[in-house]
């Protein structure tokens, strides 16, 4: 593991210089602009402030009468109340995004496949498919909430939605690109339609789904927390509303340290995993 | 020798979208027999492939027929392998999977497909490859897994659209002793479009030179094998290669387009 971090470190000493500036940059200017008249909401909050009063604040938000004292039940606020208020909400999140990944990709892949077998099909898609690439995802959450609630259900869709035009889009693409040889060399060793799928169409269109597992992590990202942060009363992007009721910006910039993080792990696990799915790629 | 495949008046047009039409095939009348081995021999444009994609049934015909052992030919089967000039081995699949891939089409079980797939990759000389990758191979290595998917297969005919065009001088004639070794081994019947002379010369038993959509030669070979590279060189062999230089004189190409 340290031999990992040091290796990545050796490689990429510009990047890391330039990360660590941001950070002093910030720290720098957290203790030059003017304190808020309200108390513990800094302007820009300092690292210090950030990983004491903050993060032990977000005990605030564990609300189950056990493993951690309850602060609006009167206990108090614990570190163990914090990493346990943090998990809970990430977890939440976690589901939600990956749920609708899942069912965006299912949905946006099937949907490829039969536009791509049936012509008409194809023809009668193109227009609103135009449509709906173009539709203002964020502008959309309310009608969302409005018409599946302000509930997980909710979110998972709104997300799939978000993710599933993109790998529709990219699914057609990557199948209109097969190599029509292989399809050839497939039926001449009398291969049945369903297993040209199984053994051609899907392994070849792999290794664009992983650009659009890429392009479609960015905006899961923003699509769950935005969600979250307009309507469901859960996850990790409504404690950034809980802590806007308090302006309190330490916690504000926790949560997206957090999110950052997430969305970096998530970038990472997918790219392990693409580099094992598509190890024959040349 | 018993007929294995029967075409009849074969035809095929192309309407192209220029308005250009173009008379691929040109009633084509043929019989082949089980076990020949045969190159179709032509400039290229002349409907060799043309026709056999019509084998394969990859290319229906505009109008005539085509039986192999009295069936009519209706579309890919695996009673027809191919082998094409591109490369065709999947890169998502290993070398073996490669060569089970038919066998799984028909079917078979997982441990008699292995079997059967590493006897022919032993038969090609890729027995210490079964687990590689496509893209850890040479293109001439790949050709091998081609060649030994189709015999797995155990199709009763072989047909190769220029299979070795793509490859070098020295792994070409590799793979022709090879093809031709393996042909003699199984007597599977061979279809095998070319454009090199000499590659005709060292292969087939039988040659047919094609000219504007027709076959307008129809020459058996009986040179003695062992043939090599030096084959051209001989004294019947000039004979055959005058013949069929003459027949491919290029006013010939006029007749094609309509």
């Amino acid at each position: 593991m340290m031999h990992a971090v040091r290796r990545m470190l050796a490689r990429n000493w510009i990047g890391a210089l330039s990360v660590l500036s941001l950070v002093a940059a910030w720290e720098i200017a957290a203790h030059l602009v003017p304190v808020s008249p309200l108390q513990g909401t800094p302007i820009v909050p300092s690292l210090e402030h950030m990983l004491g009063v903050s993060f032990i604040g977000m005990s605030d938000y564990w609300k189950f009468p056990f493993w951690a004292p309850v602060p609006e039940l009167g206990g108090a606020q614990t570190y163990r109340g914090a990493i346990l208020a943090m998990s809970y909400h990430s977890l939440i999140t976690l589901y939600r995004i990956s749920a609708g990944m899942l069912l965006g990709a299912s949905v946006g892949v099937t949907r490829a496949l039969l536009l791509a077998h049936f012509p008409l099909f194809r023809a009668l898609a193109a227009g609103p498919l135009h449509f709906l690439r173009m539709c203002p995802l964020l502008a959309m959450i309310p009608l969302f909430q409005f018409w599946f609630g302000a509930t997980d259900k909710s979110v998972i869709i709104f997300v799939a939605y978000g993710v599933g035009v993109v790998y529709l889009v990219t699914a057609l693409n990557a199948i209109a690109n097969l190599p029509h040889k292989y399809i050839e060399a497939a039926l001449c060793q009398g291969a049945s339609r369903l297993r040209i799928l199984r053994s051609i169409v899907i392994p070849a269109i792999l290794p664009e789904f992983f650009s659009a597992i890429y392009v479609t992590l960015g905006i899961a990202w923003s699509a769950v927390v935005a969600a979250e942060y307009i309507g469901v009363d859960s996850g990790i992007g409504r404690m950034v509303i809980w802590a806007d009721y308090f302006s309190d910006t330490g916690r504000m910039m926790i949560v997206t340290l957090f999110i950052l993080a997430y969305a970096m792990l998530t970038f990472a696990f997918v790219r392990i995993l693409q580099r094992y799915v598509l190890r024959w790629m040349p | 020798m018993e007929k294995l495949i029967e075409i009849h008046k074969a035809s095929c047009r192309f309407d192209h979208a220029s308005g250009r039409v173009v008379h691929a095939l040109n009633e084509i009348d043929l019989t082949i027999g089980r076990g020949e081995f045969v190159c179709l021999l032509g400039r290229s444009g002349h409907g060799k492939s043309t026709l056999l994609r019509s084998l394969a049934g990859l290319n229906p015909l505009t109008s005539g027929w085509i039986r192999v052992e009295g069936e009519l030919v209706a579309g890919p089967s695996s009673q027809r392998g191919m082998v094409f000039q591109e490369d065709t081995v999947f890169p998502w699949m290993t070398v073996r999977e490669n060569v089970e891939f038919g066998l799984k089409c028909q079917g078979l079980p997982a441990a008699e497909r292995t079997q059967i797939a590493r006897r022919w990759l032993a038969a090609v000389g890729l027995a210490a490859f079964e687990n590689s990758w496509p893209k850890e191979l040479s293109g001439g290595m790949r050709k091998r897994v081609a060649i030994a998917a189709a015999f797995a297969g155990g199709a009763p005919i072989l047909l190769m659209d220029e299979p070795f065009g793509a490859l070098d001088y020295v792994t070409r004639m590799d793979l022709q002793n090879l093809l031709l070794d393996l042909w003699q081994r199984t007597r599977t019947t061979i279809v095998f479009v070319t454009h090199d002379l000499e590659e005709a010369l060292v292969l087939a038993e039988r040659i047919l030179v094609f000219s504007a959509g027709r076959v307008v030669e129809d020459m058996t070979i009986d040179l003695a094998r062992p043939r090599n590279e030096e084959v051209r060189a001989r004294a019947e062999a000039v004979a055959i290669t005058r013949t069929i230089l003459r027949r491919l004189e290029p006013n010939n190409d006029v007749l094609r387009v309509a």
